[in-house]
């Protein structure tokens, strides 16, 4: 994480600069949050915010994780393959991995309620 | 006529980033499709006044479709899916930018990798967002809030995300507080959040200079956070409290000389 300059943080707000501006777009992220059932009828304003951020360590993440794949291949472009692999190898990426294994289209990946159960940390 | 004039009347939907204006949900599409027919009727129709008796009169729309429905929809193409493609989905430059972040200077990313990665980020948005979703509806809310978003992470297992996240959050709060009230005291309470992060270098005197008990300005609430919990009702009490939690100030400096 980015640390704020010694006086540009502090004398600016005290917090790196206050929290924006933000990495991903808060319109989209409601609409992503929107369309995904029928019944999300009302979204905070602070919602998308969190997202925004969430987002942002879970791209980090999971680019982490598709890296570590592409270097044990001694290899220096990560393609889709590893970040299936990646997928594949986390318990928590479980809900990707109809995602990651249709090449293309994005199916609506089942609740992973049953491995929840089996893999509680 | 202005196509944004009569959408005026109906409820603002957000603007995507490539610049179509009007996104169809449900309800509303009908509403849309009306403004359509009043656009077919200003064409053909001699009499303006019948603009507003559209759907009592459909005889008089001629260039409606031929269903006798009076919420017919007319020359609209039939709604398909709610989203466009590059909607349902985060900005690519962006997603790239943060995986540049993270990524040594070196690396390469394959397309095919990055709209992999932008696809599951839009899968973990509704994956937490139907989690977070479910939790309002049994406990009868209709909002979906922040506190939702992080219980719903912490149930799905990315619980090392609550913490980070629960930081931002509250930072974002204290901000928009600073910008809206005049009220520094809610920093007292947050002081060890900001423990690791708030750690000024020896030798940042300017601060106990400027510092004043009783201001609010964004400055001086930004120099408490930095002394991490100060309490400018009870000087010694609070040297001694933050002290402890930010212990390597170093023998050199003592940024509570100044009240001493």
């Amino acid at each position: 994480m980015r640390q704020a300059g010694t006086y540009s943080g502090i004398l600016s707000g005290g917090i790196s600069g206050k929290t924006g501006p933000h990495l991903l777009p808060l319109a989209r992220i409601k609409k992503i949050m929107k369309k995904s059932g029928e019944d999300v009828k009302m979204i905070s304003g602070e919602s998308p915010i969190v997202f925004s951020k969430a987002c942002e360590l879970f791209i980090k993440e999971l680019t982490q994780r598709s890296w570590m794949v592409t270097m044990q291949g001694k290899r220096r472009t990560l393609n889709k393959e590893d970040v299936a692999s990646a997928v594949m190898v986390t318990d928590l990426f479980d809900f990707l991995v109809n995602l990651v294994s249709e090449s293309g289209h994005s199916g609506e990946a089942p609740p992973p309620l049953e491995l929840d159960t089996f893999t509680s940390s | 006529m202005e196509r944004g004039d009569e959408f005026s009347r109906f409820p603002k939907l957000a603007k995507s980033n490539s610049g179509l204006g009007i996104i169809q949900h449900g309800d509303s599409s009908n509403s849309i499709n009306n403004v359509n027919n009043i656009f077919n009727i200003t064409d053909n129709v001699s009499n303006a006044g019948n603009i507003f008796n559209i759907t009592d009169n459909a005889s008089n729309a001629g260039n409606i479709s031929d269903t006798s429905n009076t919420n017919a929809v007319s020359t609209m193409p039939p709604p398909g899916p709610v989203l466009r493609e590059q909607d349902q989905y985060m900005p690519i430059a962006n997603v790239i930018r943060i995986m540049r972040r993270i990524l040594p200077p070196h690396a390469k990313i394959s397309d095919e990798a990055k709209e992999t990665i932008q696809e599951c980020v839009s899968e973990f948005i509704s994956f937490i967002t139907g989690e977070a979703n479910e939790r309002c509806q049994s406990e009868q809310r209709k909002t979906v809030t922040a506190e939702d978003i992080l219980c719903a992470m912490g149930k799905l297992g990315f619980d090392d995300y609550m913490e980070p996240l629960t930081v931002y959050l509250t930072r974002y709060r204290q901000s928009e507080n600073e910008r809206t009230s005049l009220r520094g005291d809610t920093f007292l309470k947050r002081g060890n959040a900001y423990g690791p992060m708030m750690m000024p270098p020896h030798g940042v005197a300017p601060f106990n200079a400027g510092f004043q008990e009783g201001t609010t300005d964004a400055t001086s609430a930004a120099a408490r956070a930095i002394m991490g919990g100060y309490n400018h009702g009870a000087p010694p009490g609070g040297a001694a409290g933050s002290s402890s939690q930010q212990a390597p100030f170093g023998n050199n400096l003592d940024p509570f000389d100044v009240f001493k």
